[in-house]
């Protein structure tokens, strides 16, 4: 019977087998790295402070086309964004931000820099730095977008006791929040490079940016908080009193001279090309030596980290891909750029009689203006990457009748012509037509003139500019006007306009709240700061009341701060078709109401600070909630 | 300290290196043993003898008799009168034949059980030619030859029989008449006669007789008999678990689709179909019982869905559905049942034939939206949509009247579809195999070729090779090894155009280009047309103006496995398995620059005004290689009425994926080289998976009536934090063959119309470690490559803190309770099955909720095993098979219900009792639609001015007359989300009803067959082009022809004219009628479409005679021909998901077919 023995064979090497059964299940990971790995190695850090940077807040973004033109600065040529133009403003809940995993993660990295033993005193002292920084600019997003909010500065934990109410924290008072910013941003000013050539990891000068934007916002709430009593909390997490103003104002004027005086780096205004528009254009993609800028999201060709911005709105014939042109500035915002001469005038269209002006050069009516407008918005009759921007809405003929198409490039016939010709755009405008010019209108900021930068496989590596030295010179103007000093205010901002072609300087009596609330929007235009300019000044309320505008209403009260602003508006272009007329071949305009903005926005008082989520009350008893909601 | 464990390590690594090996290697040498043990073993048997003076060939009959020895020899060598005195009492049949033999100067030689007499000289020679087991080496030993002929009971000459001398390896098999002649030792001959299908018959052939003629009895059951269930077979009245099967009958009849999923429409009760995209190598949605994807396995190793829908439909024997406890035994995945794949396998002792299976069809879409083909409707419409939005238009009827006329450039039509759609498109499949076998091995061996094109143009092109290549071969009586060799190449290949898919702008462009749209400019295909939207402009989706995709999986699966049967213990029987699968995927993928002309009739001139400059080069390549290791004993052996069986097994498995994807933006759109310079993207990705169980099962039977079956299986998973690592699962089953009870039999008498009922049931714990988790979530540490930041102008590759670790959660519990019935009624003419079915799921991943950690903690408690839900139906299955005169029919239909739902959650909390209403799913059914209630259509502007609720949230100044009414649930006069209720099922999911019917009637040669199969209780949501009119500015759909209008569209006072569709808007989907799912746009979908139908024709033996052929049929055979269902007046395919009613849908298939058997 020694056959018998197989079985017991065969069942020892079954269990030998087993024997190394966690060995077998043990498969090593191949993206993971350990705490050791990373606290151990500048390089790994870096990566881990990479991802932090990564994840800084913005409203507005390359990376997110529609969030750097609303508000009726622009039409979204884009038949999905239609809905922007027909609703009646916005709900509680936007702009709404809670992001504590952030915030724990860049306390973790705090917690932890802090306590290596492996890594120099010097990178760890700028890697604590650049994390308190990345976390004060986060509070000061929770800030502005929700009004006080916890302040956690340390990473929490759960004990798993079953009572997690030693983890509830009320929100911090709204000031108490830009004191911790302002602070913060002093604390570490020293511990960061004072270099301009620096602009994607944080330096002195953004540090004082920072704190010059959050000093100025916190003085204007509190300044201007007094006109909207009905937004503010008793216990001070929304509203700051209107006694802290003249304090915050003089920090945020401090902090700026602090960059102006060239302590934080050598900062100027960017001046490199003689086109001045074309400059203007230039500093949002000239990544050499531009010394204006002094923090931004960079981007890099061929790393991964591109984006689409100039494939969604670059004009939209002669494009790389099937499709551009969706942010389409609006004639509202058009007309809010000045005259040489520093008065405000509309877009002559028609001469006083009210009989059409006529242009021998598309691009003659917006002559004399401004040169930032060239330089924000892509006009009629100018070009991009060497290609006329061929936007008009069609013939008029000497009867007065419109000839166009409903297609980019539309042939039709002329009347006594044979054969059919091109009737309209190929970048339109055509009413309801995405992706052409609707508003008669393309935008000009951000778009990257580098062939390429178009097509979806490459890509525009355009940075994004988060603080630039004329925010700066503006911010420093603010305060110097909120704080008496009307001849200082006026030499910062002329250094600004200068630059637009303004030569004639502002006297310090020019300088009102409604020159600096001009000045911001045309400068800053697109580049998210218009929300948070109006919220902070109490006037978008005014601003957006949900009132339709009509052609009339169009040309009221520019240059007023509180001008309505609640529906984008169009400005189309007509050739003259009339060949005996002199006027044959001349151009002609038309504002126009676009028949897809049907909704006029209302900026409701409980959109001043958003709402917070029921979620976030119920797991923390102690949130209360936003007034007006 | 560190070196110990420097030895330990290296003992391991050793211990895992070698002890598959070793096992393996243990098993051929006890193969190597068994040669001369076996020998061995039947000379040591123990004899008794009492012979005096006695006839040797007498004395060798007795030892026979004594023994399961046969003995050899020629009558030569032993003439009768030789005779010889031996008186021996339990001795060694050696010692016997010794004595026995050596004074006759003979010598014998043992092989297994037979035991060759020879001339003591040339002893060497011979044993070595009996080794080689030549026929001619028997012949020479023997004198006699048995001839004769096997005929089936209808008298039909029956080939390919396999007849066997018992107790030897001597055999033959019967010619195409039936004819066989066997060469055989002197003296009584037992044959044994086999052939499937046929009950197996031994006869007892005297010495006296050459000449026999046998009978074989058709075995009933034959086919269906054995079943294959985990890690092993059984006969189907043992089982006690539901398990269900289809064998290669029912599939070969099916040529609607390239891929095995799409053959599986209504023929397994509780297999649930969907099959929402049907392009060339698409795969159909397949369930059992909604429980979630299933785990495949093949020839004995789990594989995937894509291994499982891609191996040639000839070379399958039979699919086997686990679909109860009985799934457990395959462990870690079977939680949601387990699909067991046979493939054909050769059987010993058949005749090699040689078959060949082609067919050849055309395709077209089942069905898909139609446009309204007309620029001058088209052009109308958006009139009056727009006068219907703004009350203005800036369209005149003079304009009209020239789209009417249609003559002059840019007024004319071009019809898109039928451009873009090209009729009849052809599939075709050519299988050839050869089978066979001797005595000791067989072999199946087959190759096939599918290619199916699609009827966008015939660029877009799948194509499948597979080879199939199943050996089996039985080195001794004890011993057995397999291999299993499964490869395959698979093609799919298309233009490269722009998109993720391919196949989409092809579609989308019938719904985006305009009717007046023409695809080249002037007409003239030198120049393609700038239609500002030229990505759908059809004219450039091939591949001279697109580019290319092509996508190559190229698959090898290779099983060797070896079955030894332990001797000295009956029903014992080791088995190793060694699997090998390696699949390589290379995509290259190239999208053209191009460019496209607007034509200039001034100067007659074609300019460039579009196109694109953007080239987009991608190769992917990807390697996935798993080793299976199985060892397996099995014991199985009846005592009585007893029978026993115990099957052990110890199983791993591991796997390794690496991908790696490149992207370049090349210079040209000529070289398909990628260069560093030019590249911009490269991902790289290399995944391990390793799993290991083992598993024990046994079972009982007593007298075939009583049937108990007990199994348990732990498995361990890489995935699980290690400590978690290990689950255990087992399960139990019974089963009562009422029917074979005594009292029963007395009860209902012998003529009952009942012939056999089982009653079963069974409960068994399942596990899965799919919970959601990734297999390193318990780990702490850092994620890295999270994405490049840009610092310093470098890019850096970044990294993110894990967060908290999860390594509380282990597998979750999948307990299947199951309760069935098998019977067959009036003479097994009516057989069925009836399943009632309950699965709880318990440990299923969520958070506890009564603990509320603040959101400021900035992380969530981390999720834990306890949610639960259930999936419960039943589902039955009857068949019943007829015959009238020369007519057999048959008539078959099965169906199912099933349903889930979610039980519970860890203590729940709702904001208010909306919330909870809306959001809750405590007891709920799962893949509920929630929607509006759409209570009517506004007949009149007054009612609309009249209507108190305030129904597009605008005080209805956007609605006319055809707007959708919505109920208003909460009665606050106003329609908002509050006023949402359930009004459907899922729309991507599993259909919660499924059936199929079977019609088969043959007659003589001739036969017909008709399957048909269903679905209800799913849903599907018309939206986005199937919605509201000239969605991104596209073409008008046919649908809406049917609409509210005015009677003169320009002017707003003139009456309104009803329709079905709400009164045209233009591409605003942001309308009331259109934002809101409501029951207006929900349908809750029921079909039946007709699946197979065949008419066949097979040539008649007498033909066949004369062509020298064993089989030849020729088929007609439509699939998907028809549909009866409600989704018909939509335009879209019945088994739908997309919501925009552009997916590719299936297709109707005409074929033509032959299958020869040589």
């Amino acid at each position: 019977m020694k056959k018998i023995f197989y079985i017991p064979a065969i069942l020892l090497l079954l269990l030998s087998w087993s024997c190394n059964d966690d060995e077998f299940l043990d498969r090593p990971p191949t993206s993971i790295l350990s705490e050791e790995q990373i606290w151990s190695d500048d390089s790994q850090v870096l990566s881990l402070l990479g991802n932090l940077y990564n994840r800084y807040y913005d409203l507005g973004t390359v990376k997110d086309w529609p969030s750097l033109g609303g508000f009726n600065e622009a039409f979204f040529s884009n038949a999905g964004s239609y809905g922007d133009f027909q609703n009646s403003g916005w709900n509680l809940d936007s702009w709404r931000t809670w992001d504590y995993t952030y915030i724990r993660e860049i306390n973790l990295f705090i917690q932890k820099c802090t306590a290596a033993d492996k890594l120099s005193t010097a990178s760890k002292d700028r890697f604590l730095a650049e994390a308190r920084f990345l976390r004060a600019s986060y509070y000061f997003e929770l800030v502005k977008r929700m009004g006080g909010v916890p302040l956690v500065l340390e990473p929490l934990t759960y004990d798993f006791s079953g009572n997690p109410s030693y983890l509830q924290q009320p929100r911090a008072k709204e000031s108490e929040i830009y004191d911790f910013i302002i602070s913060e941003a002093e604390a570490i000013k020293d511990k960061l490079p004072a270099n301009s050539t620096e602009k994607s990891r944080v330096t002195m000068a953004a540090a004082l940016a920072m704190e010059a934007r959050a000093a100025l916002y916190a003085g204007s709430i509190a300044k201007y908080g007094v006109n909207t009593p009905q937004v503010s909390l008793a216990g001070g997490e929304v509203g700051i009193p209107a006694t802290m103003a003249m304090g915050y104002y003089t920090k945020a004027l401090t902090a700026a001279k602090e960059i102006i005086s060239g302590k934080a780096g050598a900062y100027a205004l960017y001046t490199k090309k003689p086109d001045l528009s074309e400059n203007f254009a230039s500093i949002f993609y000239d990544k050499a030596n531009n010394s204006e800028v002094i923090f931004v999201d960079d981007f890099k060709l061929k790393s991964g980290k591109v984006h689409g911005f100039t494939i969604s709105n670059q004009p939209r014939y002669g494009a790389e891909e099937e499709e551009g042109g969706r942010i389409n500035p609006s004639l509202n915002f058009v007309e809010a750029f000045e005259k040489l001469d520093n008065t405000f005038a509309p877009i002559p269209t028609t001469d006083a009689a009210g009989k059409p002006l006529y242009y021998t050069n598309q691009v003659d009516i917006f002559a004399g203006r401004d040169a930032r407008l060239a330089g924000t918005v892509m006009l009629p009759g100018t070009s991009f990457k060497g290609r006329a921007v061929d936007i008009w809405a069609g013939y008029q003929l000497a009867n007065g009748t419109i000839l166009s198409g409903d297609d980019r490039g539309a042939q039709k016939t002329l009347p006594g012509k044979t054969v059919p010709e091109q009737v309209v755009g190929f970048d339109g405008p055509i009413d309801g037509f995405e992706f052409t010019a609707q508003s008669g209108f393309y935008l000009r900021k951000y778009l990257d003139p580098v062939v390429g930068s178009g097509q979806r496989g490459v890509q525009s590596e355009v940075w994004f500019v988060r603080y630039r030295y004329a925010e700066v010179l503006l911010n420093a103007a603010e305060a110097a006007f909120e704080l008496g000093q009307g001849a200082d205010a006026a030499g910062y901002m002329n250094q600004v306009r200068t630059r637009a072609g303004l030569v004639t300087p502002l006297k310090a009596s020019d300088i009102t709240f409604d020159r600096i609330a001009h000045e911001r929007r045309v400068e800053l235009a697109f580049e998210g700061h218009y929300l948070y300019d109006m919220k902070r000044w109490r006037i978008a309320h005014l601003i957006m009341d949900g009132n339709t505008i009509n052609a009339a209403d169009l040309s009221k009260d520019l240059g007023k701060a509180t001008k309505r602003n609640t529906q984008p508006w169009a400005l189309w272009s007509y050739k003259i078709y009339d060949p005996t007329s002199a006027n044959n071949g001349k151009w002609i305009y038309r504002p126009v109401k676009l028949s897809r903005v049907t909704g006029a926005d209302r900026f409701q008082f409980g959109n001043y600070y958003t709402s917070i989520a029921d979620d976030v009350i119920n797991n923390n008893p102690k949130i209360v909630r936003n007034p007006n909601q | 300290m560190k070196k110990v464990r420097r030895i330990d390590d290296l003992l391991f690594t050793l211990m895992r290196i070698t002890v598959i090996q070793c096992f393996l290697a243990c098993l051929f040498v006890g193969m190597s043993l068994a040669h001369d043990g076996r020998g061995q073993s039947a000379l040591s048997q123990k004899v008794s003898l009492n012979a005096e003076n006695q006839d040797i060939k007498k004395i060798l009959r007795q030892l026979e008799k004594q023994t399961n020895v046969t003995f050899v020899f020629s009558s030569k060598l032993i003439q009768s009168e030789r005779k010889a005195t031996i008186k021996v009492q339990s001795s060694q049949l050696s010692t016997v034949l010794d004595q026995l033999l050596k004074p006759l100067q003979l010598d014998y030689k043992a092989t297994d059980n037979l035991i060759v007499i020879k001339p003591d000289r040339s002893a060497e020679k011979v044993s070595e030619v009996i080794e080689n087991k030549t026929d001619e080496t028997i012949n020479e030993l023997v004198d006699r030859t048995i001839s004769g002929t096997v005929k089936e009971e209808n008298g039909n000459a029956l080939p390919g029989v396999s007849i066997v001398l018992k107790g030897s390896q001597v055999g033959a098999s019967s010619d195409t008449d039936g004819k066989f002649s066997l060469t055989v030792p002197n003296g009584e001959a037992t044959l044994v006669l086999s052939f499937v299908g046929f009950l197996s018959t031994e006869i007892i052939v005297p010495n006296s007789q050459s000449q026999v003629d046998v009978t074989l009895k058709v075995d009933d059951k034959a086919l269906e008999e054995v079943v294959v269930v985990g890690y092993g077979t059984q006969r189907k009245e043992s089982l006690t678990g539901a398990i269900a099967t289809v064998t290669s009958k029912d599939l070969e009849r099916v040529h609607g689709g390239s891929t095995v999923s799409s053959g599986l429409a209504g023929k397994i009760p509780g297999v649930t179909f969907r099959m929402p995209d049907g392009r060339p190598g698409a795969s159909a949605n397949v369930q059992i019982r909604n429980m979630g994807n299933p785990l495949f396995v093949i020839d004995g190793i789990q594989q995937d869905a894509g291994q499982f829908n891609n191996i040639s439909p000839n070379d399958i024997e039979s699919i086997t559905v686990l679909k109860d406890a009985s799934a457990a035994i395959y462990g870690v995945r079977a939680a949601n049942g387990v699909v067991v794949v046979t493939t054909k396998r050769g059987k010993t002792g058949t005749k090699n034939t040689v078959n060949l299976d082609a067919y050849y069809g055309v395709q077209n879409w089942s069905r898909f939206p139609n446009v309204v083909n007309d620029s001058y409707q088209w052009m109308a419409g958006k009139a009056e949509a727009e006068m219907n939005q703004f009350g203005k238009t800036s369209i005149t009827q003079a304009e009209l009247d020239k789209y009417k006329a249609g003559t002059e450039p840019g007024y004319q039509t071009f019809n898109w579809k039928d451009f873009i759609v090209k009729r009849n498109s052809p599939l075709s499949s050519v299988n050839l195999n050869m089978t066979g076998g001797s005595d000791k091995i067989s072999y199946y061996i087959s190759a096939t070729r599918l290619s199916q094109n699609s009827v966008l143009g015939r660029e877009f092109t799948f194509e499948r090779s597979n080879i199939q290549s199943n050996v089996d071969a039985n080195i001794t009586d004890n011993l057995k090894i397999g291999v299993q060799i499964n490869g395959r190449i698979e093609i799919r290949d298309q233009p490269g155009i722009p998109g993720g898919d391919d196949y989409w702008l092809p579609r989308f462009a019938i719904l985006r280009n305009r009717p007046f749209e023409r695809p080249y400019a002037n007409d003239n295909p030198l120049y393609l047309n700038d239609i500002k939207h030229n990505e759908t402009n059809w004219a450039y989706n091939n591949k001279k103006l697109g580019g290319y995709q092509t996508d190559i999986w190229r698959v090898l699966q290779s099983n060797m496995n070896a079955e030894y049967k332990i001797p000295g213990v009956k029903g014992l029987v080791a088995r190793g398995m060694y699997s090998y699968y390696i699949a390589d995927q290379v995509m290259n993928g190239h999208e053209y620059t191009y460019q496209a002309y607007t034509y200039n009739p001034s100067d007659d001139t074609y300019k460039v005004t579009g196109g694109s400059t953007n080239p987009w080069r991608e190769r992917r390549t990807r390697k996935i290689i798993r080793n299976v290791y199985q060892g397996q004993l099995n014991y199985n052996n009846t005592f009585g009425k007893n029978t026993f069986g115990a099957t052990f097994v110890a199983e791993r498995q591991e796997e390794r994926d690496q991908e790696q994807w490149a992207h370049s933006v090349p210079s040209n759109n000529v070289l398909p080289l990628m260069y560093f310079a030019t590249m911009d993207t490269y991902d790289d990705k290399d995944n391990q998976l390793a799993r290991i169980g083992y598993i024990g099962r046994v079972n009982y039977n007593y007298a075939n009536r009583y049937y108990v079956e007990l199994s348990a299986r732990r498995d361990a998973s890489w995935k699980f934090a290690p400590d978690r690592r290990v689950g255990y699962f087992p399960s139990a089953s019974a089963g009562w063959r009422v029917t074979e009870e005594q009292f029963i039999k007395n009860l209902i008498g012998d003529h009952s119309i009942l012939d056999d009922l089982k009653i079963r049931g069974s409960y068994g714990i399942l596990g899965d470690d799919d919970i959601g988790i990734g297999p390193y979530d318990y780990l702490p540490g850092y994620n890295y490559n999270q994405g490049n930041a840009i610092l310093s102008g470098n890019a850096v590759v970044t990294s993110r803190d894990k967060g908290q670790i999860i390594n509380n959660i282990s597998w979750f519990k999948s307990k299947i309770t199951d309760v069935g019935a098998d019977f067959s009624l009036l003479g097994t003419k009516l057989t069925g099955t009836v399943d009632y079915f309950y699965r709880l799921r318990t440990g299923l991943r969520g958070r506890k909720y009564d603990i509320l950690v603040p959101s400021e903690l900035g992380y969530s408690l981390p999720d834990e095993n306890v949610n639960s839900d259930s999936q419960q139906g039943w589902e039955g299955a009857l068949t019943y098979n007829g015959k009238a005169g020369s007519i057999n029919y048959s008539v078959g239909g099965n169906v199912s219900f099933t349903r889930s739902k979610f039980i519970s959650s860890y203590k729940p909390i709702f904001n208010n009792s909306w919330d909870q209403y809306r959001n809750s799913s405590e007891g709920r059914f799962s893949s509920i639609f929630w929607g509006f209630e759409c209570i009517g259509q506004f007949q009149s502007q007054q009612q609309i001015n009249e209507y108190a609720v305030n129904i597009d949230g605008q005080g209805n100044r956007t609605l006319l007359p055809g707007d959708l009414i919505y109920k208003d649930v909460n009665g606050d006069a106003k329609i908002d989300d509050l006023d949402q209720r359930p009004i459907g099922y899922t729309t991507s999911g599993q259909p919660n009803v499924n059936f199929g019917l079977n019609f088969a009637v043959s007659w003589k040669g001739i036969s017909f067959n008709a399957d048909f199969s269903g679905g209800a209780m799913y849903s599907w949501n018309q939206s986005w082009e199937q919605r509201w009119a000239y969605q991104n500015d596209g073409a008008l759909n046919s649908i809406f022809l049917d609409r509210w209008h005015r009677a003169d569209p320009f002017d707003l006072n003139s009456e309104w004219i009803p329709g079905k569709y709400p009164a045209l808007r233009y591409n605003d989907g942001g309308h009331s009628n259109y934002n809101k799912n409501s029951t207006f746009w929900l349908h809750n979908v029921k079909y039946i479409r007709a699946r197979t139908i065949e008419l066949g024709y097979s040539l008649p033996k007498s033909v066949l005679e004369k062509l020298k052929m064993q089989r030849a049929r020729v088929y007609i055979n439509g699939y998907n021909l028809f549909s009866i269902d409600n989704l018909k007046k939509f335009g879209v395919d019945p088994e739908i998901a997309e919501e925009n009613g552009l997916q590719y849908p299936q297709n109707k298939f005409v074929n033509v077919g032959i299958s020869l058997s040589i």
